[in-house]
């Protein structure tokens, strides 16, 4: 991380914007500060300057000694409170102290999660969240983040111990693809396996026909993407095969 | 003050911040959340995000800032979320006490 380049982006190009004025900047960075950050060879450069123009001022200042040197040369949270003080002002002073609204990757879906670590720091203080002004609309339906500590000020149902996370994909309908009862070991149940009834009867295998379909079944659990095109009828199919597998062995007892 | 010369500091921010690894595209995507971009970005940029992934096999953080550029966000997302994002980056590295 290089804090001090992504300084240096931010005041150049607000300068350069015409968003922050030298005098925005001689405000946080006052002489005093210069003086104890500032190396002895640029005081000298700035010096010569001053003495040299007819105007000393805070552009004179930023100008000599240049914008890179003061974020090589003054502690860096200083040069922040400039660029948070434009940001501040460009926004209409509506800026949020802290983030908000931050996404939970770990809630999300498991290929939207980070390479990295996410910090998920604990939520900020009732306090903090009073003092901001008119916060802007979401834009959208906001999903609460997920809390650790209970309110106190909540009903008694939130009073009671958190319970364990229930596995998302129970909330929702799921889709004619299958794609889930693929992934997983469990059967589909056998009553709607008996609605969705074929037009035809299905075929009656041999023996042999029977490891065809396993070796079959093997590729499509391997390759789930090309599995995306079988339909419901098609995997009823596949059940009531494995009925006559069943009844197969049947007959042979 | 312009609102295209504010756009145009924060795309420049966030084009910097990317580069010098103050803050990592799952970091963005912290703030600029699937909520905020879908609100705001429009239709065709959605359809483009969802293509490239669908492309990819996967949707990255990095894939989505792919398409959703340091540009697309300045240019729609609310300047409060980058804003936001640019903060909490400062405040990771220690230059802001907020």
């Amino acid at each position: 991380m290089n804090v001090k380049n992504f300084l240096i982006d931010a005041l150049t190009s607000a300068l350069e914007l015409g968003l922050a004025t030298p005098d925005d900047v001689m405000k946080h960075v006052t002489p005093e500060i210069l003086g104890t950050s500032l190396p002895r060879p640029l005081w000298s450069r700035l010096l010569i300057a001053c003495l040299g123009a007819p105007k000393v001022d805070a552009q004179l200042v930023i100008e000599t000694v240049g914008v890179q040197n003061l974020c090589e040369h003054v502690p860096a949270p200083i040069i922040f409170t400039i660029v948070a003080s434009v940001a501040v002002r460009t926004l209409g002073g509506i800026v949020p102290d802290r983030p908000v609204r931050t996404f939970d990757s770990a809630a999300a879906a498991a290929p939207l999660r980070a390479t990295t670590p996410l910090n998920l720091s604990a939520p900020p203080p009732p306090e903090a969240r009073a003092e901001r002004s008119t916060p802007p609309p979401p834009p959208g339906p906001s999903i609460p983040t997920p809390s650790t500590t209970p309110d106190p000020d909540a009903d008694d149902a939130s009073k009671l111990p958190l319970r364990a996370r229930t596995p998302t994909g129970q909330r929702f309908r799921q889709t004619n693809t299958n794609i889930g009862r693929l992934a997983s070991s469990t059967r589909r149940p056998q009553a709607s396996a008996g609605a969705a009834e074929p037009s035809t009867p299905p075929k009656r295998r041999a023996e042999t026909e029977v490891e065809e379909v396993v070796e079959e079944g093997a590729k499509t659990s391997d390759d789930w993407r090309s599995s995306l095109a079988v339909e419901d009828d098609q995997l009823v199919d596949w059940s009531a095969s494995e009925e006559t597998q069943t009844s197969t062995e049947e007959r042979k007892r | 003050m312009s609102q295209e010369q504010r756009q145009q500091w924060f795309q420049r921010m966030m084009e910097s911040g990317l580069e010098h690894n103050m803050f990592v595209p799952a970091d963005v995507l912290q703030h600029a959340t699937p909520d905020v971009l879908a609100s705001n970005l429009p239709p065709e940029l959605l359809s483009k995000v969802l293509a490239a992934s669908l492309a990819a096999g996967s949707m990255t953080p990095e894939r989505v800032l792919e398409t959703v550029t340091p540009e697309v966000l300045a240019k729609h997302l609310p300047h409060d979320v980058l804003w936001a994002c640019i903060a909490a980056a400062a405040a990771r590295a220690g230059v802001s006490t907020t």
